[in-house]
């Protein structure tokens, strides 16, 4: 059987498992979130806050903070979730006995992850946008009337998605290591606040692979449109998810299974 | 005979250290129910976990319909259906749904759900959360997904372990069921013999990860044509992969002797000739039923506390 229809059909299994789980709720409620707080605030107090800018630029503000702050804590809910409903329901078993090969076993569980993580954070910035041109209705004057370059806003996170790959890459492997999910918490809570220590101004900050998108995305503002200017935080952070990527897929391919 | 379905050649396998399969030998006949018998612990699960590829053993081959494992192992797991140990399950699923996470991973047609559903008399709960499932039912839909993709072999470790009198009826009928009218050769484990007595048609134990007996369940029973010889020889150690390359299995051996079982007559003479031939000299063959009869009797005390 060639390798195409084994990913293929372990794709379609991984997908299907997530019928009716929490994780399939949290890759559509967890992005609506923050744009629902955003909501609120523009149409009780929008006036207050856009005296006198962009109206759309202060949307993305008040989005990209709070997602640069929340999104790694979802990173590190997801890669608990994919794994842990292997071993809850003992599963590992199951499906490493399946006639695929247990390279496409693993990558299945990869992308499956990965297009989470994508679908929740291109969700973020089609929820953030709607949030925008429903001012026009919801409360017309603030200045949402205007257009707005939709393409940098979706690059934008396009650009995040990249820079927190390294991250999600280190999660995974944790999680899919180790049944114990306080440690995958742990590893992933003192990576986020030390990443937020580090980056209040040492020089090495740029190494901590918890840190890229936040950094990425310092001194850049929607009006600039450089999104793709700097590439080093994107470049750190795809070597850094390489190596835990394939590293995790090697180890699974000759590990015990139980 | 015939090709075996499932065999195994000298396995060892260790968790660290400790020595969990040492030289293990099984061959599984066509059409057999063959049970795995040994006490909590022997190695029965490791065994299987080596047959699925799961685990890999540290040393030794295992063929399966005759093609090596480590060569041919999707088409190999294309054609086996295994249940192991406490059921993998998904408890926010239905039953139902439960099969089609492994209906999409093996690319079986839709309608094969019903089949198996049918066969396993699981199909009024089919679309109920397993969460509310007995453990009898989550055996039966384990079954069912083993059985998904109409595999020619069933592994099933332990199937009734946890199920009640009923429970373990109805497994017991399902698995001759599966054997006689649907062709399937089973490899079945339990802790417990009176259990294999009333399915199996051959049988091996295993205790301390060591083969002790392999053969047809009457030849267990009666005890007649199965000794226990001994070899007195000058270098036991020159003597042990010689016996082993015969599919014997040793039982216990030092630098002067080695024990095994053997089934007839026609055995002494075949390894007398074999070592001979191989330059050894052998002081004493001596056979003795009773040592091997003790060693079941130990064994299905142990087996049935």
């Amino acid at each position: 059987m060639n390798l195409a229809i084994q990913i293929t059909r372990g794709l379609s299994a991984e997908v299907y498992k997530y019928k009716k789980t929490l994780t399939f709720w949290l890759l559509i409620i967890a992005p609506a979130f923050i744009p629902a707080i955003n909501f609120l605030i523009l149409w009780r107090r929008g006036g207050d806050i856009i005296k006198d800018g962009n109206a759309w630029d202060m949307l993305m503000q008040l989005s990209m903070g709070p997602a640069n702050f929340l999104f790694p804590f979802f990173i590190i809910m997801i890669a608990l979730l994919v794994n842990s409903l292997e071993y809850n329901a003992n599963t590992w078993k199951l499906i490493y006995a399946q006639p695929l090969s247990r390279f496409s076993v693993y990558f299945s569980k990869v992308t499956t992850f990965v297009m989470m993580l994508f679908i929740t954070l291109m969700l973020f910035t089609t929820f953030t946008i709607l949030v925008g041109i429903s001012m026009r209705f919801v409360k017309p004057g603030l200045g949402f009337e205007v257009g707005y370059d939709y393409t940098l806003v979706y690059s934008l996170y396009l650009k995040i998605f990249l820079c927190t790959l390294a991250m999600a890459a280190i999660q995974f492997w944790i999680s899919q290591r180790w049944k114990n999910m306080i440690l995958s918490l742990g590893v992933g809570i003192a990576g986020v606040i030390s990443s937020l220590i580090v980056m209040q101004g040492w020089k090495y900050a740029k190494y901590h692979p918890y840190s890229y998108h936040v950094l990425t995305t310092q001194g850049l503002s929607p009006e600039n449109n450089s999104v793709w200017a700097s590439m080093e935080h994107v470049y750190y952070s795809l070597i850094v998810a390489a190596v835990f990527f394939i590293g995790a897929g090697i180890e699974q391919t000759r590990k015990r299974i139980v | 005979m015939s090709q075996p379905i499932i065999q195994a050649n000298n396995l060892d396998f260790f968790f660290k250290d400790f020595k969990a399969l040492d030289q293990v030998n099984i061959n599984v006949p066509p059409g057999s129910i063959y049970g795995f018998l040994g006490p909590n612990g022997a190695g029965k699960t490791t065994t299987i976990r080596i047959l699925l590829d799961l685990f890999r053993a540290s040393s030794g081959e295992v063929k399966i319909f005759g093609n090596s494992l480590k060569t041919h192992r999707d088409d190999i797991l294309g054609r086996v259906g295994a249940l192991i140990e406490n059921p993998s399950i998904y408890k926010h699923l239905t039953g139902r749904q439960n099969l089609e996470v492994v209906r999409r991973m093996t690319g079986v047609g839709k309608r094969r759900i019903d089949d198996v559903l049918e066969i396993v008399r699981l199909r009024d709960n089919a679309d109920k959360k397993v969460k509310n499932y007995s453990l009898g039912m989550c055996q039966r839909l384990g079954l069912a997904s083993a059985l998904l993709t109409d595999p020619d072999l069933l592994i099933l470790d332990e199937p009734t372990n946890g199920l009640d009198p009923s429970g373990i009826i109805e497994m017991r009928e399902l698995i001759k069921s599966l054997n006689k009218d649907h062709d399937k050769t089973i490899f079945l484990s339990s802790h417990i013999l009176s259990e294999i007595e009333k399915v199996a048609t051959d049988v091996a134990i295993i205790d301390q990860g060591k083969i002790l007996y392999e053969g047809k369940l009457e030849g267990l029973k009666s005890g007649s044509d199965i000794q226990e010889l001994r070899i007195e020889l000058n270098d036991a150690h020159k003597a042990l992969p010689i016996i082993q390359g015969m599919n014997f299995t040793i039982s216990d051996s030092n630098a002067h002797y080695v024990e095994l079982p053997i089934t007839g007559r026609e055995d002494i003479a075949r390894i007398n000739k074999a070592l001979v031939a191989e330059g050894l000299d052998i002081y004493q063959l001596k056979t003795s039923s009773e040592n091997l009869e003790s060693v079941f009797l130990n064994l299905t005390n142990r087996l049935d506390q």
